[in-house]
């Protein structure tokens, strides 16, 4: 408008694109550098102030590394209980007066169902001789005089959602030759809505420590402006922007969020490390190829712009009404 | 030591709207505060392009507040201002800031970053308007050379005397060239022999076609520069001599 000095010379109509984009780069180049010379000085800023910067970098590392270390293990105990679902199956004891021979020819008929993954019979005689080998009864059982065991056709369920396990239990029991039919992952399925409750509770306290990095870097901020009152005042009396003043602090929250979420990172990766030796132990015990594992590259990157956006949401709340202030006095 | 070279070097000829318009236009300009009642009372004057002009009155009688009304720190109750064609009395805030670049203002507490050298207290206006480093350090050299500081740039601002501040103010003022230059008491807080080389350096800017409005209470001083002298009491305009 009115202090914008308008060109004198038009240049020619064909011409004014081409003049219009490099001024349009160049000026993206000055952005550019503006830019990086204030996240340098902001960074120098921070540095030049050890003790207090690391005051708000440790308290945005803690509040990060709490949930990002949930998280991983929630991630981790994941991986084997989903693991643990593949191989979800269902026992169809037989009635006790059927001969393996009935069960042999059902579980022919079963296999061909598409709903079952598979299905094979355990003879009365396996049963038997597996009870016998687990329970420390061996000599007990060969005391008997006949075999009080039924068969059984170990099921492996298709789908292992509950829905369709419950209904597939239904049809099973429906079926003439069953007596009883168990449903092996009852205790899998417990966990795994233990995992989600637990999901959630982390779900909620990473909201609640997301909001506490927020003001951590808000109230650093607010703190900082109030030492550089009078600089803010005299650059605006010299005529500069909001944005320009904003554009430090800016700065300054996104380098607070970004180092307190690369120390989170290294806090959770050493939480990580701390149990990994008797994790993997135990899942050794278990004859599990389970390895505990470190963040993941999504996680960590997840991690870095969520940090970000808080720090410099954060910065932009408490400068923005700094600046509402000051203009209305 | 201010004349070691020509001073068409940091400090041209500054572009304007137009030669005919005054630069400062004030149009029965009355500022009352809620508190104190009325500091200014229908002011009407013009300041034309290239004058040098004092503002002298006591203290109280209004200096400041109507120096203040220029980079718009306070807007006027009633009247109009027209500063370089525009009128400001209802300027935009976020115009304000690009009203303030064409200034060069100088303060009686020279308003230096104390924390800051000497460099990068002049420098402020350029960073502001986004001048490349190299751009800028030609220019604050230039600056600092022309108020004789060239030598402290790396001090900071308590280390110099109450003159060699104000002449920091001073190189701050006219780094980024402006056409027009406000000062409030440069010289209340000096002696007169610093007073008196202050008031020369602001007649050298003048020279070379600045527009200059300087506002003192000094009136031996103000005299002896036989300008055009605007005086204020209680807030009216009693006078131009």
């Amino acid at each position: 408008m009115a202090f914008k000095r308008k060109p004198v010379f038009r240049r020619g109509l064909f011409r004014m694109p081409l003049q219009a984009d490099t001024r349009l780069a160049d000026r993206f180049k000055a952005y550019l550098s503006i830019q990086q010379g204030s996240l340098k000085q902001s960074f120098g800023r921070i540095w030049q102030t050890p003790v207090a910067s690391s005051l708000t970098i440790f308290v945005v590392a803690i509040a990060l590394a709490l949930p990002v270390s949930f998280h991983a293990l929630i991630q981790n105990a994941r991986e084997p209980i989903e693991a643990l679902e593949t191989t979800s199956q269902i026992s169809l004891f037989l009635k006790p007066e059927l001969s393996n021979d009935v069960g042999r020819a059902l579980a022919e008929k079963l296999k061909k169902n598409p709903v079952l993954k598979g299905a094979s019979l355990m003879t009365k005689e396996d049963g038997l001789r597996e009870l016998g080998a687990y329970s420390g009864f061996g000599d007990a059982l060969a005391a008997l005089s006949s075999n009080p065991l039924p068969a059984v056709i170990i099921v492996k369920p298709a789908a292992t959602d509950a829905d369709s396990v419950s209904r597939l239990l239904v049809e099973l029991k429906s079926l003439p030759e069953a007596d009883l039919v168990q449903f092996d992952n009852e205790w899998l399925q417990k966990l795994q809505a233990l995992l989600a409750i637990t999901e959630r509770t982390v779900m909620a306290f990473s909201i609640l420590l997301g909001f506490g990095v927020l003001f951590i870097v808000g109230n650093t901020i607010r703190l900082e402006l109030q030492n550089r009152h009078e600089e803010i005042a005299i650059a605006k009396i010299l005529g500069a922007t909001n944005h320009f003043i904003r554009r430090p602090f800016i700065h300054s929250g996104f380098w607070y969020a970004i180092l307190g979420a690369v120390l989170a990172w290294i806090v959770a990766n050493l939480l990580i490390l701390g149990v990994q030796e008797p994790v993997n132990r135990l899942a050794e015990l278990y004859g599990s190829p389970y390895r505990l594992s470190f963040l993941r590259m999504g996680d960590t990157l997840i991690l870095l712009s969520i940090a970000t956006l808080l720090g410099v949401s954060g910065a932009w709340i408490v400068v923005a009404h700094f600046l509402r202030k000051i203009d209305a006095d | 030591m201010f004349s070691r070279q020509p001073l068409t070097g940091a400090v041209k000829v500054p572009p304007c709207n137009s030669l005919l318009m005054s630069i400062i236009e004030f149009k029965h300009v009355t500022k009352r505060y809620p508190e104190s009642g009325e500091a200014l009372s229908d002011v009407s004057f013009a300041i034309e392009r290239g004058e040098m002009a004092f503002l002298t009155g006591h203290s109280g009688a209004g200096k400041s507040t109507l120096l203040r009304l220029i980079p718009v720190i306070e807007r006027p109750t009633r009247g109009e201002i027209i500063i370089d064609g525009v009128p400001i009395h209802a300027l935009q805030g976020r115009r304000i800031p690009y009203l303030r670049r064409k200034l060069g203002l100088i303060f009686q507490d020279y308003r230096l970053l104390n924390d800051r050298t000497i460099f990068d207290n002049v420098a402020l206006p350029l960073l502001i308007t986004g001048h490349n480093p190299q751009d800028i350090g030609r220019r604050v050299r230039a600056a600092l050379d022309k108020v004789g500081l060239l030598r402290k740039e790396k001090r900071l601002p308590p280390a110099l005397s109450g003159g060699e501040k104000q002449r920091v103010g001073i190189a701050r003022a006219i780094v980024h060239k402006p056409p027009l230059i406000l000062a409030d008491e440069p010289t209340g807080n000096l002696d007169r022999e610093l007073a008196e080389e202050i008031m020369l350096m602001f007649r050298e800017f003048n020279e070379v076609g600045v527009t200059v409005m300087i506002a003192s209470h000094d009136l031996d001083l103000v005299r002896r520069f036989s300008r055009r002298t605007l005086r204020l009491e209680q807030g009216r305009l009693i006078g131009v001599s």
